[in-house]
């Protein structure tokens, strides 16, 4: 069984602001960013010692979409796929356990197992698990359905997005939820983006996450996005417009001939101009809008991508196509191709 | 079309190499040991599935791997060899490329591999410890950028990335982060981008080590381990049983069309007929107590294989020897082979390797082709007393000897995750 995948509803929450809506319009006017509302991080008990910042970010997501949404009555078959990123624990617990593991200016083994342990909060370990950014949002609205965690630093988003279109498509879930939370403005992942050398290139760290709900649709569904398909490819050793056109021709059996809107999600400069370079040969009278404004937001850029594009067509009038292109700091280009049929 | 695995390569506590693997099993033995990779001596577990060798350095894994070396002094040189589960990986990895008879013309392959969390390197950590002026620890992070030789902790993907260069392979990377369902989420996703035609040939697997300290002692404060510091820790489905232990090492594999395997006269070693996931949605401490959701898996996993339950010859468990996990897993076998439950023969490796969490579902799948290699049902370490909540036919320490053709393994992974395959021998 292969049917085709809509796009039933978004949910985002970003340097847009809360809402996902707009989006593609805002980005394509340059319109100025409120970013994630003040209040958000971790305000609970609750949150606070058993959540990651992208833990909080996917499960406030997820419970925007699902309120939105009128499935609730099928959560036990419902799939969710998630691009994750690196671990994000508090780093009081962890520096609490390391100051009682410092003896005469070096780190202790023995005291560490002795006391340091014990200096941190218990549960710890489930903010660390960065598979409990998809586990938090699942346990609370009760998500039962075929599921994975891919870790992104970019395609590994796609990925995800491509199992669970895959999930719909195959008849293996009737409805899934996909996309990306991460949190890299955490200070061990924005020191890692320095050290690479990421942060000199204009990367700009953003808390995001994003999340498209899919569900099995007849293609010629009027007012109706559809995602035709994902694409990921390998961008190692090789030049990287080739590694774009292998992503993008992954999409689809069929090559794809007319785009008229092209979403560019790079992680800073030079990945918009490799991105823009490309599109620009390939799509010349496509409207480019990039998510640039948006800052990086590793494991979510994709996803913020996906929903400015869904917004766009949205607001199209007559059929319509556009790609997604993506490039993050992993240089694996990833690809999503959509169409919208006329109302 | 159907799905083959047609390589398959193996770290673990036995030692490296499939062979060591299945040599272990076949004589059930353990591999569990006093962790002697570290000083465990104040922690409160002492004993992990370690893989055998001390340290796992450049020059080890130089000579592991062949060539000329680079890529291990490589990583070497940059520290990440601390970070046990890259040397792993990349070991099993090149196993399972050369049992498959994989060349030249296979290096469009993908790779999909699950891997465990990034590893702290708390002694890197300490020059740039310190207190602000109220006397508060913090972190210069500025100078951890710049001091050379910190690293706070290992990137997940590095073992990935490495794998992806010492193969030199065209395709793409993803990597599975679903804790200890991880492994068998990756090698279910390489079967299906085989089955929907995305891809040719994927190596897939798992590599994970939580032998380090912060990882163990991360699983102690959580009470996951064991309390008793003895060598039989993990007691599978026993009625004594009291936890977890650690594992580490790595399985990868290398699965491709059985059409194409056989014209390019690769053996296949078994058939990855069918696989299903479902997430519990039920608390992050615990597993559901009636195993609803990994029933459901189970379920989904032997309906795609498009064998009934009563098909199935063996069940490899998640069997962690925890106190939730096991009777739960049994409400699951029961609830997704009905009568059948009873008559197949269930059996936990976690007692003899250890919990090798996110490469656990991939070394279990691997432990499972000892069913097709040698006809051998692996045995369950230090089970001994049976729990009347537990009332599979649970195989004790010493394995079995049956022919099988279709086996179910199943991986639950921390937060509800729940992964099975149903693997069958190659006609």
């Amino acid at each position: 069984m292969t049917r085709a995948v809509a796009i039933a509803r978004t949910a985002a929450l970003s340097a847009f602001g809360p809402g996902a809506r707009g989006l593609g319009r805002a980005l394509a006017i340059d319109a100025p960013l409120p970013g994630i509302p003040a209040e958000a991080p971790l305000a609970t008990p609750r949150a606070r010692k058993m959540m990651s910042r992208a833990a909080y970010l996917a499960a406030r997501c997820l419970g925007d979409l699902v309120r939105e949404l009128a499935w609730t009555d099928e959560g036990e078959h419902i799939g969710y796929f998630l691009g994750v990123g690196a671990s994000g624990g508090s780093l009081d617990d962890f520096l609490a356990l390391l100051d009682e593991s410092i003896v005469d200016g070096a780190f202790s083994l023995h005291r560490f197992g002795d006391r340091g342990l014990a200096a941190c909060n218990p549960l710890l370990a489930f903010q660390l698990m960065n598979n409990f950014t998809l586990c938090h949002g699942a346990i609370l609205e009760g998500l039962g359905g075929p599921n994975s965690a891919v870790f992104s630093r970019g395609a590994g988003t796609i990925a995800a997005l491509a199992e669970a279109v895959h999930a719909v498509s195959s008849g293996e879930c009737e409805r899934a939820i996909s996309g990306g939370a991460d949190a890299p403005t955490h200070p061990t992942t924005v020191a890692e983006l320095a050290r690479e050398g990421f942060v000199a290139r204009g990367l700009v760290a953003a808390d995001a996450a994003a999340l498209v709900a899919l569900e099995a649709s007849p293609s010629t569904t009027p007012d109706t996005t559809i995602i035709e398909g994902c694409g990921i490819a390998s961008g190692r050793g090789r030049p990287i417009a080739d590694a774009i056109a292998d992503a993008v021709a992954a999409t689809r059996r069929e090559p794809i001939e007319q785009v008229d809107i092209v979403v560019i999600a790079p992680w800073g400069p030079p990945a918009a101009d490799a991105l823009r370079s490309w599109t620009a040969g390939r799509f010349p009278t496509a409207t480019v809008v990039s998510t640039g404004a948006l800052g990086e937001s590793l494991a979510a850029t994709a996803a913020l991508a996906v929903i400015a594009a869904a917004d766009l067509l949205a607001d199209a009038a007559g059929p319509r196509r556009a790609i997604v292109l993506t490039l993050g700091v992993d240089g694996d280009p990833g690809a999503v191709a959509l169409s919208r049929s006329a109302a | 079309m159907t799905v083959a695995i047609t390589g398959v390569g193996v770290v673990s506590a036995f030692g490296v190499g499939t062979d060591a693997l299945f040599a272990g099993l076949a004589e059930g033995a353990s591999g569990i040991s006093r962790i002697r990779s570290f000083d465990a001596s104040t922690f409160p577990t002492r004993v992990a599935g370690e893989v055998p060798v001390p340290q796992a350095d450049a020059a080890w894994l130089a000579g592991m791997l062949g060539g000329d070396g680079t890529l291990a002094h490589e990583l070497g040189a940059a520290g990440a060899l601390r970070d046990r589960k890259i040397g792993f990986g990349l070991i099993a990895a090149a196993e399972a490329w050369r049992t498959a008879r994989c060349g030249a013309g296979d290096r469009g392959a993908s790779l999909v591999i699950a891997l465990g969390l990034e590893q702290a390197f708390l002694e890197d950590v300490v020059p740039i410890f310190g207190h602000d002026a109220s006397g508060r620890p913090t972190i210069a992070w500025d100078r951890e950028t710049r001091a050379p030789g910190v690293r706070f902790r290992s990137p997940v993907d590095l073992c990935a990335r490495s794998i992806h260069a010492w193969l030199d392979l065209r395709g793409p990377t993803v990597v599975h982060a679903s804790a200890c369902a991880a492994g068998a989420l990756a090698v279910a996703h390489a079967a299906s981008l085989i089955e929907r035609g995305a891809a040719d040939l994927v190596v897939c697997g798992g590599a994970d080590s939580m032998v380090n300290p912060l990882g163990l002692g991360g699983m102690c404060r959580l009470g996951a381990p064991s309390p008793r510091d003895e060598l039989d820790a993990c007691r599978p489905f026993d009625r004594r049983r009291d936890g977890l232990v650690i594992g580490e090492g790595a399985a990868m594999f290398v699965v491709e069309d059985l059409a194409r395997a056989r014209a390019r006269g690769a053996r296949p070693l078994a058939t990855i007929l069918g696989w299903g996931s479902t997430q519990d949605g039920y608390r992050v401490t615990a597993p559901r107590p009636d195993g609803r959701a990994a029933r459901a898996a189970m379920e989904r996993a032997i309906a795609r294989s498009g064998l009934g339950a009563d098909a199935i010859g063996y069940i490899n468990a998640h069997g962690t020897g925890t106190p939730l996990n096991d009777p739960a897993e049994c409400k699951a076998i029961h609830g997704a082979l009905g009568r059948h439950a009873s008559r197949v023969a269930v059996s936990s490796i976690k007692g003899a390797v250890g919990h090798l969490m996110a490469a656990a579902g991939a070394i279990e799948l691997a432990a499972s082709l000892l069913a097709f290699e040698r006809d051998l049902l692996p045995g369950t370490a230090n089970h001994s007393e049976r729990d009347p909540e537990c009332d599979v036919d649970v195989i004790g320490p010493a394995p079995r000897h049956a022919r099988v053709d279709a086996v179910l393994s199943s991986s639950f992974g921390f937060g509800g995750q729940n992964a099975s395959i149903v693997m069958g021998r190659p006609a």
